[in-house]
């Protein structure tokens, strides 16, 4: 069909998760604000389930995330690649919340995933940055001298990520239904 | 940056992985020559104090850990590898994004077969200042609505459903430039029917009514002596609130429910509104009345029915028919060009309600009539 609304929709909420991650992303990145990445983990979410509320098709989250990644390649921040990452993996996240489920439950579902795999994905870049040897040594020393379970500390992180997650993807369907009804869909 | 160049960064990032520190460093040494020739902004943007200190902090990190279980000696090899690598790997990001331009990638997503993905990623780019001046309007009538009264947090939902609906209707608009300026790149047809008959596609924004117009028109046809068949289908209006919306059949009045809107719950087909099978069928014997002679009225046909569900086959079957006098088809805007593409009739007229200065009834009887050829969409 040619409705165009689905690319459109597409490219300007990814343009707005784009211009929230070139302003406020790189204005918390700069002023080192703890959970930065949550943060901005959020703002996306909120994009994201808007979007796919709207425009309830197969890839437009997706879509939404490359043209966020390719916004904020543009950006003051756009030389680390980190946040590049974060937020191509947070739209397929999303996408996979809402292919293996459907509704508030799979906004849910995404938005655990997508800040879930946030500290995952900082310690998966320590250790391809790091090497093996120094993230074997850090996770040895942080469990010899701290007398926890590094790997107990880290599911910890994913748990508490995901849990917030969850309750932001929640929200952000809730907000998303108030969005739909003032655009005043027609069927 | 040349093919060279590429290759030779592309060959010290790999090279970075190595746990030999030697390799390590002579990656890092290609790395920054890469630099100094291609791009030495993006050299002294990786040597800035912020990131060098950051790099520092991480190989010092790394080696006493690895100091700590393994020795001292192992421990500095470790960091000084790490501290290598980091840098091989800022001079890589800050040369590929100094180097790549927004012209390069809409150029490769093209040259890829992506015309699609390059269009939206250009109309992102294009629709950021127009998002930067919402986001600044918003705040403002925020702040004048609140006497520029403390910002708290509990009014930071108002704030982005507001600025996600506005989003959203800049999509819309840009949708319908899209559409109207004959974008046919962004999707594809999946219906079509010839019609013959001289078609009216009424169009127009949300609630400027486009049913009651269609509903005068069939009246005015009526009293000329002149049959319509099909249906509209007028709001259902409860409390103040549009709450769904029903059918009606033009030639009988016979009438029945065909949406209602969902509260809670999950509409269908992307929209809030879960529909009854009973307004379907009354739709389609509505079609059934079309005949030679007859005006054939259907308001309105949606993305659904271009899908080819919904209302469509009914109205496939209808607009087959022979002799017809006319069609009157109400859509939104967006979908203007899919259903001309669809229809593929050969007098087509569009009328748009919104600043349309004349009584929009004699237009549509008159653009039935041959009409007006200023208003022609082909």
């Amino acid at each position: 069909m040619k409705d165009l609304r689905p690319w459109t929709h597409a490219a300007l909420y990814g343009a707005l998760w784009g211009a929230l991650e070139a302003t406020a992303g790189t204005a918390l990145h700069l002023g080192r604000v703890p959970f930065r990445g949550e943060i901005m983990g959020l703002m996306g979410l909120v994009c994201l389930v808007c979007l796919r509320r709207i425009q309830p098709r197969v890839g437009v989250v997706l879509i939404a995330g490359l043209t966020a990644v390719f916004l904020k390649i543009f950006t003051l921040g756009g030389v680390f690649p980190g946040p590049l990452i974060a937020i191509a993996l947070q739209a397929v996240a999303v996408e996979f919340g809402f292919l293996v489920a459907r509704g508030r439950l799979a906004a849910g579902l995404g938005g655990a995933v997508a800040l879930g795999t946030n500290p995952l994905q900082r310690v998966i870049m320590a250790w391809v940055v790091a090497g093996p040897e120094a993230a074997t040594a850090v996770i040895r020393a942080v469990g010899e001298l701290g007398g926890v379970d590094p790997r107990l500390v880290l599911a910890g992180f994913v748990a508490v990520a995901a849990c917030i997650g969850a309750m932001g993807g929640l929200w952000a369907w809730r907000l998303a239904g108030r969005v739909v009804r003032r655009l005043g869909d027609r069927p | 940056m040349n093919a060279i160049l590429a290759l030779g960064l592309f060959a010290a990032v790999v090279a970075s992985f190595a746990s030999a520190v030697e390799v390590v460093g002579g990656a890092a040494v290609l790395a920054c020559a890469v630099a100094w020739v291609a791009d030495r902004g993006a050299l002294k943007r990786v040597l800035s104090a912020g990131l060098v200190l950051g790099a520092v902090f991480a190989a010092a990190a790394a080696a006493a850990a690895v100091a700590w279980s393994s020795g001292l000696e192992r421990g500095l090899l470790i960091g000084a590898t790490v501290l290598l690598r980091i840098i091989v790997l800022a001079v890589a990001a800050a040369v590929v994004s100094r180097s790549v331009d927004a012209e390069g990638i809409l150029r490769a997503t093209s040259r890829f077969g992506m015309e699609r993905l390059g269009l939206s990623l250009g109309l992102a780019l294009n629709s950021l200042p127009h998002l930067v001046t919402t986001a600044t309007t918003v705040w403002t009538a925020h702040r004048v609505r609140f006497d520029g009264g403390r910002f708290g947090l509990g009014r930071l939902p108002a704030l982005a459903e507001v600025l996600l609906a506005h989003t959203g209707r800049v999509a819309e608009q840009a949708a319908a430039a899209a559409a109207l300026r004959g974008h046919t790149t962004l999707g594809r047809a999946q219906v079509a029917v010839a019609s013959q008959a001289p078609t009216v596609v009424v169009t127009g924004p949300p609630g400027c009514g486009k049913t009651p117009l269609v509903e005068k028109v069939v009246d005015c046809l009526a009293g000329a002596g002149q049959p319509a068949a099909g249906f509209v289908q007028p709001a259902i209006i409860s409390g103040g609130e549009k709450t769904g919306f029903e059918v009606r059949n033009v030639a009988t009045g016979e009438s029945a429910e065909l949406a209602r809107k969902v509260t809670q719950g999950e509409g269908r087909h992307g929209t809030a509104y879960r529909f009854r099978d009973e307004g379907f069928a009354l739709a389609g014997r509505a079609l059934d009345g079309a005949a030679p002679g007859v005006v054939l009225v259907i308001d309105e046909l949606g993305p659904v029915e271009l899908r080819g569900g919904g209302h469509w086959p009914a109205v496939e079957r209808a607009l087959k028919t022979d002799g017809l006098a006319g069609v009157i088809v109400v859509v939104r805007r967006t979908l203007v060009p899919t259903l001309v593409e669809a229809l593929d009739a050969v007098d087509v007229i569009v009328v748009d309600l919104e600043g349309e200065a004349d009584d929009p009834v004699a237009v549509v009887i008159g653009a039935l009539h041959g009409g007006d050829a200023s208003r022609s969409f082909q």
